[in-house]
């Protein structure tokens, strides 16, 4: 007689045989095999063999379980056995995949991020704050459901042992990647953040602050970096409005005080009105004589007493007086928005929003304005002149604009060297470079490409090409190909490597369409900024209630890849940076999956592109998978990460030219976005002419966006910016160390701008 | 954040920062990378000027 059974988590309990009976009606049920009197009969058969077979002992879940699904087939019910075995297969991945999950949001609530690798997976994200916590709880069951529940299962078997890597995983069914914020079309008119509503900016101070809140609020209805790619377009009219206002302001109290009148501010609102109407012109930053003159004259006819020569005066002032107003205005604004970006919070409060500004090409004397003074901005750095985070800084260099030095805004790109070679920022866009330049129309910026993230380009569009621009679309979602296994598993054999590449850019490229079928059953009251205020290219087009399936098609697409370098030495031996013939062998890898994307685009009139993925968790976690596979193959699998994309490897020695000459060539195939950089020392990063040379030998090269890394280091107490080895070269202390009070008052004397430290307790 | 007001323990135990590009974008100090990023960015070496080709 059995009396007791031994469940999984081993506690003993009473032996119920309604319970065995009851699930096997189930099973019988859904296969419409059987009724309740079956059941109760298999039921009984199952008793019995367990009393023949546990005479004293107690016998657990798992002997019952196969007992029932061999006394239901003993008795024909086949089905029945079959949809009871799936059953338990099913509950039992459900059970072990809530362990996992279980012992993860163990991890992430109990060990500090210092020491847990999975809490700091994205460094933008802090894992030891309640609300970084809290996003990394949600994001681990999020995966965790995504995995069990919306993936095809050869997706979810290629994604958990490493083959392809799903990026974002966690909002797998909730948004996409990025958009282009066009802050002109957005501040017309006004705009509401989904929590309230904004009117129109007036001045630069407003539209600074604003262009942040853009940021903000679309961060929050997706899960990529967010971007201006006309941050100096945009803001020249915010400092437009500010002058004008400061004209007309200044104009109003020269008079005043000149003609000791009362309140003449409607007087000169109405003139130069009347002025701006006669002439066809703004009262703005640069007006002409013609203008100038207009204005005298009207002074000269509505007060009398002043001549001619006296009015000339007043507007040369005028003029003189805004234009610092502006300058100064403009400033401020710049410095608050980059502070902004420092420290405002996002998604929960778990991090700063990831965003970045594209500007430089804006030649009118507003945007130089704008582009001088945000520079300025990011030169000074914060409160205690630390390194600005964000925004990351984007310069677009055009051949006519800015990169040669007759160019109007040559000065600017000079400056932004300069900059570069302090802060990090900017980074380089090259609108020359051949596969940027076919879209690119003089007058049109939203042909300029622009950059966000990462590295995300969006330029072209198979879905609609009569919209090629950069402004209002992003990539929708990409997965990555862990390329140097498929070399591992080819043994050498190109043939075999190629076949294996082509298998796998068919299965992601399905996993991408079937993640776009949820993106694009959703509606756009899903997306309340990003659609619903029609920053979205052609969202403004639907009604809230519509699906966005075709305004999301002007999105991309697309397939990643890292290790080029590794799966080059696993299957010719060596990598692109040390042989001619190899870097033909990468260019036909990399121009391979090019192709594939172009002939899918073509077969679905849908965006497909290649991406040089921005491996920051992925680096480490195909090595892993990796190294367990195939143990530390020399060359490709003995470090603790795969290259990133298809640059040559960190460690290998090799001149900035040449690592610019070998790398550009994959700019032009990877048109989902790319980024190469180049590590300078100290010295040379510093001398400007050198950081320069840089960047000239980058756009002669073709490169389609690049950043120069250098040493940023900062001793908080001194405030030190610069290298810094051991010891800090202005107070002398190595880390840890204290200064002495009078070393303090001595440098306080020879570097007054030096910080007052504020110690942290 | 309050002011140490003890002056003669000025920097005791702060370190320095050490500002990073991660992968296009900043990163304020190292102890937020992930152990495969810090590997990485330990074994990167400086490209020098002179044209090797």
């Amino acid at each position: 007689m059995i009396q007791s059974i031994i469940k999984r988590d081993g506690r003993v309990v009473l032996y119920d045989q309604n319970k065995i009976a009851s699930a096997i009606l189930s099973a019988l049920e859904a296969s419409k095999e059987g009724d309740a009197a079956d059941a109760a009969r298999v039921a009984n058969d199952v008793q019995g063999e367990l009393e023949n077979r546990f005479a004293t002992e107690a016998p657990n879940i798992e002997v019952i379980q196969d007992a029932v699904e061999r006394q239901l087939m003993n008795h024909g019910f086949n089905n029945a056995a079959k949809a009871y075995i799936l059953y338990r297969a099913n509950r039992t991945r459900a059970r072990e995949g809530n362990t996992a999950l279980m012992r993860t949001i163990d991890e992430i609530t109990k060990i500090d991020a210092r020491v847990s690798d999975i809490k700091r997976d994205n460094a933008n994200i802090d894992g030891n704050t309640a609300m970084g916590t809290m996003l990394q709880i949600g994001a681990a069951g999020a995966k965790s459901y995504n995995e069990m529940y919306l993936l095809r299962p050869e997706h979810a078997k290629a994604y958990r042992e490493g083959d392809i890597h799903i990026h974002d995983f966690d909002f797998y069914s909730l948004t996409t990647t990025c958009c282009q914020i066009d802050i002109i079309k957005l501040f017309q008119g006004g705009f509401s953040t989904g929590h309230g509503y904004l009117r129109e900016p007036n001045s630069i101070q407003s539209y600074a602050a604003l262009a942040a809140i853009a940021i903000q609020s679309n961060q929050n209805d997706q899960h990529g970096g967010q971007s201006i790619p006309n941050f100096d377009y945009g803001m020249a009219l915010g400092v437009a409005k500010t002058y004008r206002k400061a004209y007309i302001r200044r104009m109003k109290e020269a008079l005043e005080d000149i003609l000791e009148l009362e309140d003449q501010m409607d007087a000169v609102n109405a003139l130069v009105k009347t002025a701006e109407e006669e002439t066809g012109e703004k009262a703005c930053l640069e007006s002409t004589e013609t203008f100038d003159e207009a204005v005298a004259n009207m002074l000269v006819g509505k007060y009398p007493m002043l001549n001619l020569s006296q009015t000339r005066r007043i507007v040369a002032t005028t003029k003189k007086r805004a234009w610092q107003k502006a300058d100064r205005d403009t400033k401020q604004a710049m410095e608050g928005f980059v502070h902004n970006l420092n420290t405002m919070h996002s998604r929960a409060g778990a991090q700063t929003p990831f965003s970045s500004i594209n500007y430089g090409t804006d030649t009118s004397p507003e945007g130089r304005m704008v582009i001088r003074n945000v520079l300025m901005a990011l030169e000074a750095g914060l409160g205690h002149g630390e390194t600005c985070i964000f925004p990351i800084h984007i310069f677009k260099v055009k051949e006519g604009v800015n990169y040669n030095e007759a160019d109007p805004n040559y000065d600017l790109f000079r400056y932004s060297c300069k900059v570069s070679a302090k802060r990090l920022f900017p980074n380089y866009t090259f609108l020359d470079s051949p596969f940027n330049l076919q879209y690119y129309v003089p007058g049109r910026p939203e042909t300029e490409v622009a950059t966000m993230g990462c590295r995300t380009r969006v330029m072209g569009n198979t879905y609609d090409p009569s919209r090629e621009i950069s402004y209002s679309r992003g990539n929708l979602s990409f997965t990555s190909i862990n390329l140097p296994r498929l070399a591992l598993e080819s043994k050498g054999d190109e043939a075999v490597f190629y076949e294996k590449l082509q298998y796998m850019l068919e299965l992601v490229a399905q996993q991408l369409l079937d993640r776009f079928e949820i993106q694009a059953s959703k509606h756009i009251y899903n997306y309340p900024f990003l659609m619903g205020q029609g920053v979205w290219l052609d969202s403004d087009r639907l009604g809230l209630q519509d699906e966005v399936r075709e305004v999301l098609k002007h999105g991309t697409l697309s397939i990643g890849f890292i290790g080029l370098a590794e799966t080059l030495t696993s299957l010719y031996g060596k990598h692109h940076g040390q042989a001619e013939e190899i870097q033909k062998k990468g260019l036909e890898i990399i121009g391979f999956m090019r192709k594939f994307c172009d002939d899918k685009s073509q077969a679905l009139k849908m965006n497909f592109s290649l991406l040089a993925t921005p491996a920051e968790g992925l680096s480490g976690r195909f090595i892993r998978m990796d190294q367990k596979r195939y143990g530390k193959v020399e060359g490709i699998t003995d470090r603790e990460y795969y290259t990133n994309s298809f640059h040559i490897p960190v460690w290998y020695g090799i001149s900035v030219y040449d690592k610019i000459r070998l790398e550009a060539p994959y700019h032009a195939l990877c048109n989902a976005g790319h980024i190469s950089y180049v590590e300078l020392d100290g010295d040379t990063a510093h001398n400007v002419e050198a950081f320069e040379a840089v960047v000239r030998c980058m756009h002669d090269h073709g490169i389609g966006y690049g950043s120069i890394n250098h040493p940023v280091d900062r001793d908080p107490v001194c405030g030190y910016v610069g290298i810094i080895g051991d010891v800090c070269p202005r107070c002398g202390r190595r880390e840890g160390e204290v200064i002495p009070q009078e070393r303090m008052e001595e440098m306080k004397k020879m570097y007054p701008e030096m910080p007052a430290f504020q110690g942290i307790e | 954040m309050t002011i140490k007001t003890n002056s003669e323990k000025l920097g005791e135990g702060v370190g320095f920062e050490r500002i990073r590009r991660i992968t296009g974008y900043l990163v304020g100090t190292m102890d937020k990378w992930n152990d495969a990023k810090r590997a990485e960015e330990r074994d990167r070496v400086k490209h020098g000027m002179k044209n090797e080709a």
